[in-house]
C-alpha cells in the first residue's frame, strides 16, 4: 500500500496566501489524478471548504477528535494525500501537536511522507518564523513558499540578515507563487470554484458558467506557472505518483 | 466551415500607415459582407474613429477592465469580421497579454480566425517587434504590410520571408486628398466615373489584395 502523505501548509502570520497555495495544491493533485482530501482548519467557517467543498472538511486542530480525525484515519482512507490548511498563528502549534502525538518521528522513521509548505510574508517576523520551524522538519520535506500574489515585495531587507536564517535549514526548497492579476483573483473568489473550474470556465457542479476569456487565460497562465514550479520540486514523486503525461486540466 | 476573421493591424512604431490600412480593410469588409466591427486602440493617434464612427468603437489595453472588454468581443465565432487598429503605444502590451491568456489557440478552437498585418518599417523597433510576432503567431497569420510611402525601395530582409501584403505609395496631393475624414473609398469608386484616374485604380488594387488575402487564409484553412 503507498505511504500516505501529509502536506501542511501553514504561516503565523494571516493573509499570506496560505489558502490559496492550498488551493493550487488540491487543483495540482486533481489534474494529476491523485486522489486527495483536504482539512481546512479555519473552524468555523473555512475558506478551501467554499472553493473545495467535496474534498474538504472544516476542523479544529487543537482537539484531540479531530486530530484523530485527521491522522488516525492516514492508513484506512483511499486518498494517499491528506492537505491541510493551517490557519493563521496555528503552525507552531500544530507542529508541536504532531511532536507531540508522535507523528513527527513517525515521518523520521519514514512511514509516512510529510511536507510542509511554509509561506512566508514579507516581514523579518517570516524569518523568526522559519528559525522556529526549522526545529521540527526532521524527516519532513520542507518549502518556503514566497507568495507574490498579492504583489508583496519580498525581503527588502539585509540580505545577509536573510541568509543567517536561510542557510540554518539545509533541506529546505525555495517555491514561488507569482501574481495573479487581481481581477482575475477576484473572479475566482466571486464565482468560489477551483482555479481549474475557473480555467475550464465551469461552475461548482461542472455546469457550462460564462467566465471572461481574458480573466480565465490569466488564470490559465498563472496556474501554468504555479504547477512548474511544483514539477520542479517533483510534487508527485514526493506522494507517489510519478509525473502525469496529460493533466486534464491542462487541455 | 469558415471562420470569422480578426483582422489586427499593428506596428511598434507611429505614423506608418495602420490607420489607412484599417480604413481601407474595414470599407473594404463593409462593401463585401455589409458589416464590419472596427475597434480603435489608437487614442493617440491619428484615429479610426474619426473616420469610420458608425462601424467603429474605442477599445483599451492598459488594464484588465479594457482588455476583457475587447478579447471577449474579439474570441466570438458571430461571422462579423473585425478589424484592430493597434495604436503603437499598445503594441507590447497587446501581444504580451494575448500570448498570456491563449489568444491564438483559443481563437482557433472556437472558430475565430486572427490575422496579424505587421506594417513594417526600417527602424530597429520595427526589427524587434516583428521577430516577436514570429514566435507567437503561426506564419500563416502573419502578414507584413509593405507600405511604398513608409518603407521607399526594398522591404527589409528580415520581414520579407512570410506573406507580404504592397500599398503603392500615392502622390502626396492624393495622399491628402483620402486623409480628409470625410473621405471613404468606397464612396469614391461608386461616385467616380473615371475608373482610369490613380486613386480610382489605388483602392481597386487594395481591394484586390484584401481579397486574395482572404480567398487564401480560406484555402490554408480548408
Amino acid at each position: 500500500m503507498a505511504k500516505p502523505v501529509v502536506i501542511v501548509v501553514g504561516a503565523d502570520k494571516g493573509g499570506v496566501g496560505k489558502t490559496t497555495v492550498a488551493r493550487t495544491l488540491l487543483d495540482y493533485f486533481s489534474a494529476n489524478n491523485v486522489p486527495t482530501r483536504a482539512f481546512d482548519t479555519e473552524s468555523p467557517r473555512g475558506t478551501l471548504k467554499r472553493f473545495h467543498p467535496d474534498a474538504t472538511e472544516i476542523v479544529d486542530m487543537a482537539t484531540t477528535s479531530d486530530q484523530m480525525k485527521i491522522f488516525d484515519t492516514l492508513n484506512s482512507s483511499s486518498p494517499s494525500v491528506t492537505v491541510i490548511d493551517v490557519r493563521a498563528g496555528l503552525l507552531s502549534p500544530s507542529l508541536i501537536s504532531l511532536r507531540d502525538i508522535g507523528f513527527l518521528d513517525a515521518a523520521k522513521s519514514g512511514q509516512i511522507t510529510f511536507a510542509v509548505f511554509h509561506i512566508l510574508g514579507p516581514s523579518i517576523a517570516s524569518l523568526d518564523e522559519i528559525a522556529e520551524t526549522a526545529n521540527f522538519m526532521q524527516g519532513a520535506k520542507y518549502f518556503l513558499v514566497k507568495n507574490f500574489i498579492n504583489n508583496t515585495s519580498f525581503f527588502e531587507w539585509d540580505q545577509a540578515t536573510y541568509n543567517s536564517y536561510f542557510h540554518r535549514i539545509k533541506d529546505a526548497t525555495e517555491l514561488t507563487i507569482p501574481k495573479l492579476n487581481e481581477m482575475a483573483y477576484e473572479q475566482v473568489e466571486v464565482a468560489s470554484v477551483p482555479f481549474l473550474k475557473f480555467v475550464a470556465n465551469k461552475g461548482m457542479q461542472d455546469e457550462a458558467a460564462n467566465y471572461s476569456f481574458v480573466l480565465r487565460g490569466y488564470v490559465r497562465h498563472w496556474l501554468a506557472n504555479i504547477w512548474s514550479e511544483f514539477d520542479r520540486i517533483k510534487l508527485t514523486d514526493l506522494v507517489g505518483s510519478g509525473k502525469s503525461g496529460a493533466r486534464g486540466g491542462e487541455k | 466551415m469558415r471562420h470569422t476573421p480578426v483582422y489586427i493591424i499593428c506596428s511598434p512604431r507611429p505614423l506608418v500607415g495602420k490607420t489607412l490600412i484599417a480604413r481601407l480593410l474595414s470599407e473594404f469588409l463593409l462593401l463585401k459582407n455589409g458589416e464590419v466591427a472596427a475597434f480603435d486602440i489608437n487614442l493617440k493617434e491619428p484615429s479610426l474613429l474619426e473616420y469610420l464612427p458608425a462601424i467603429t468603437e474605442t477599445a483599451e489595453v492598459d488594464d484588465t477592465f479594457g482588455k476583457m472588454t475587447l478579447m471577449d468581443r474579439l474570441i466570438v465565432d458571430d461571422g462579423i469580421a473585425k478589424v484592430i487598429d493597434l495604436g503603437f503605444h499598445a503594441f507590447d502590451e497587446f501581444f504580451k497579454m494575448s500570448e498570456e491568456i491563449g489568444f491564438m489557440k483559443e481563437a482557433a478552437r472556437r472558430g475565430v480566425a486572427p490575422v496579424i498585418l505587421f506594417v513594417a518599417d526600417t527602424d530597429r523597433a520595427s526589427a524587434r517587434g516583428y521577430p516577436m510576432l514570429q514566435q507567437q503567431i503561426p506564419a500563416t497569420a502573419l502578414v507584413t504590410i509593405d507600405n511604398e510611402f513608409v518603407v521607399r525601395g526594398e522591404l527589409p530582409p528580415a520581414f520579407a520571408h512570410g506573406r507580404t501584403l504592397q500599398i503603392a505609395a500615392l502622390p502626396v496631393f492624393l495622399k491628402t486628398y483620402i486623409d480628409r475624414l470625410t473621405f471613404s473609398f468606397t464612396a469614391y469608386l461608386r461616385n467616380e466615373k473615371d475608373t482610369s484616374t490613380e486613386l480610382h485604380q489605388w483602392i481597386r488594387k487594395n481591394y484586390l489584395s484584401f481579397r486574395e488575402l482572404e480567398l487564401s487564409l480560406l484555402l490554408q484553412r480548408s
